[in-house]
């Protein structure tokens, strides 16, 4: 995917050329013919070869992420999150902070 | 050992699980409103304790009356040879127990099982961070402890470059203070444990409440800038969140919104010490338990004997 958001359209030869190890061209074949039938990737023919391209945007892709990873904590995961990982009302956050700013001017103020 | 033998071993043992488990949960379902106004008069780590221990009560009593007492006065007094039939009742209450067994088997399992995958998935880097051991991962915002025997810190880059030095280092000792409590393994075993009645699961949101408080507390130490950079952190956090995109189906917002300004204002209204553990309660729980069971098992015959009338 990395390759592919860098360079844009490829077609197999040049993913495998750009792979930091030397990988064999069948697997990289294989590797994106997966990734086209999860549907992360388009594909096109071209002449006799396919051409690979991205069918999300990197910030997309990270924002899909972090939508499984939400939806993830959501069921039952065994893991103990700072802060549940839900939408907060922006007023709520606004006045938390004055709140905050406050009890911190207060604590300055104690020590002078 | 008979097939035939072994089924009735097998039936009794799951129609008394779900006799017990079901007996206990429903009186703790009963205390249950008590104990969590009990818990909010107590220092949230004591709080904790109460509930999990309720909430865990029943299944493990059930647990420890089928392996300690109903089988053992089985193997010793049933005969290998018997005509007797099990009744409809006892049939029924042996499925019912297979099924919340296997189910909450299965919920365990299940929670182990995606929380490695989580941890696979989560594709980070180690690093040191505030003389913490950590794992950045570039997805979501915010930070956890994933993984039960050796629990992993995660944080992610976003929160790595949102957090102020104060923030980070306290967010990450209230991580640490999961760690400690092992608090990912008392979630597996809630898992574990059948949530029969409504007021069960009721006991272990309040758990939850408590234990991430009883964390602030250890976090902070009852030092008022250490609270007022937590407290911060929560808020920082719960900014960087809300530019994510949110599944539809989640917790009420309401509610969360209510826990957090809850364990704020709380953070910044009175920083508290987290006080050294106290266990009277469990001890005279785990004492009555031996004594009630051990009780029973010297008496192995007045077992088999409530049990037959249970099969019959």
């Amino acid at each position: 995917m990395e390759i592919l958001w860098s360079r844009g359209e490829s077609n197999v030869r040049d993913v495998a050329e750009r792979v930091d190890r030397p990988l064999a061209y069948t697997t990289v074949m294989t590797t994106l013919d997966r990734l086209f039938k999860k549907g992360l990737l388009d594909r096109r023919k071209a002449e006799r070869a396919f051409i690979y391209a991205p069918r999300l945007s990197r910030q997309d892709w990270e924002r899909q992420c972090a939508g499984e990873l939400v939806a993830g904590l959501s069921g039952e995961l065994l893991i103990s999150c700072f802060l549940d990982n839900v939408g907060h009302d922006p007023a709520l956050l606004d006045d938390l902070e004055r709140k905050i700013k406050m009890k911190r001017k207060e604590l300055e103020g104690r020590k002078l | 050992m008979t097939p035939s033998y072994l089924s009735r071993l097998l039936l009794l043992s799951s129609a008394s699980f779900f006799v017990v488990l079901m007996f206990f949960a429903a009186l703790v379902a009963l205390i249950a409103p008590a104990a969590i106004r009990r818990a909010s008069t107590l220092r949230p780590r004591r709080a904790a304790r109460l509930l999990l221990s309720l909430r865990l009560l029943p299944a493990a009593l059930a647990a420890t009356v089928v392996t300690a007492l109903c089988v053992p006065s089985y193997l010793r007094f049933e005969p290998l040879m018997t005509n007797e039939q099990a009744g409809l009742v006892s049939l029924t209450a042996a499925i019912l127990g297979a099924a919340i067994l296997g189910l909450a088997i299965y919920r365990g399992c299940s929670a182990l099982l995606r929380s490695a995958l989580y941890l696979r998935r989560s594709d980070g880097r180690e690093s040191r961070v505030e003389g913490e051991t950590v794992w950045i991962v570039p997805q979501g915002a915010g930070l956890a402890l994933a993984g039960i025997w050796r629990p992993r810190l995660l944080i992610s880059e976003g929160a790595l470059a949102g957090l102020s030095s104060d923030q980070l280092a306290v967010a990450l000792r209230h991580e640490h203070s999961h760690r400690v409590s092992r608090d990912n393994l008392k979630r597996l075993l809630i898992r574990l444990a059948p949530a029969v009645f409504p007021r069960l699961r009721t006991l272990e949101q309040e758990w939850v409440k408590h234990a991430e408080w009883a964390a602030d507390d250890r976090a902070t130490e009852g030092d008022g800038e250490r609270s007022a950079a937590l407290a911060a952190a929560l808020v920082r956090v719960a900014r960087l969140q809300s530019g994510m995109a949110m599944p539809e189906l989640m917790t009420s917002l309401v509610a969360a919104d209510e826990d957090l300004a809850q364990r704020v204002d709380r953070l910044l209204d009175a920083p508290t010490v987290a006080e050294t553990p106290n266990r009277r309660f469990e001890t005279i729980a785990f004492a009555s338990a031996v004594l009630l069971i051990g009780g029973l098992a010297l008496n192995l015959r007045l077992v088999h004997v409530l049990l037959e009338n249970l099969l019959d």
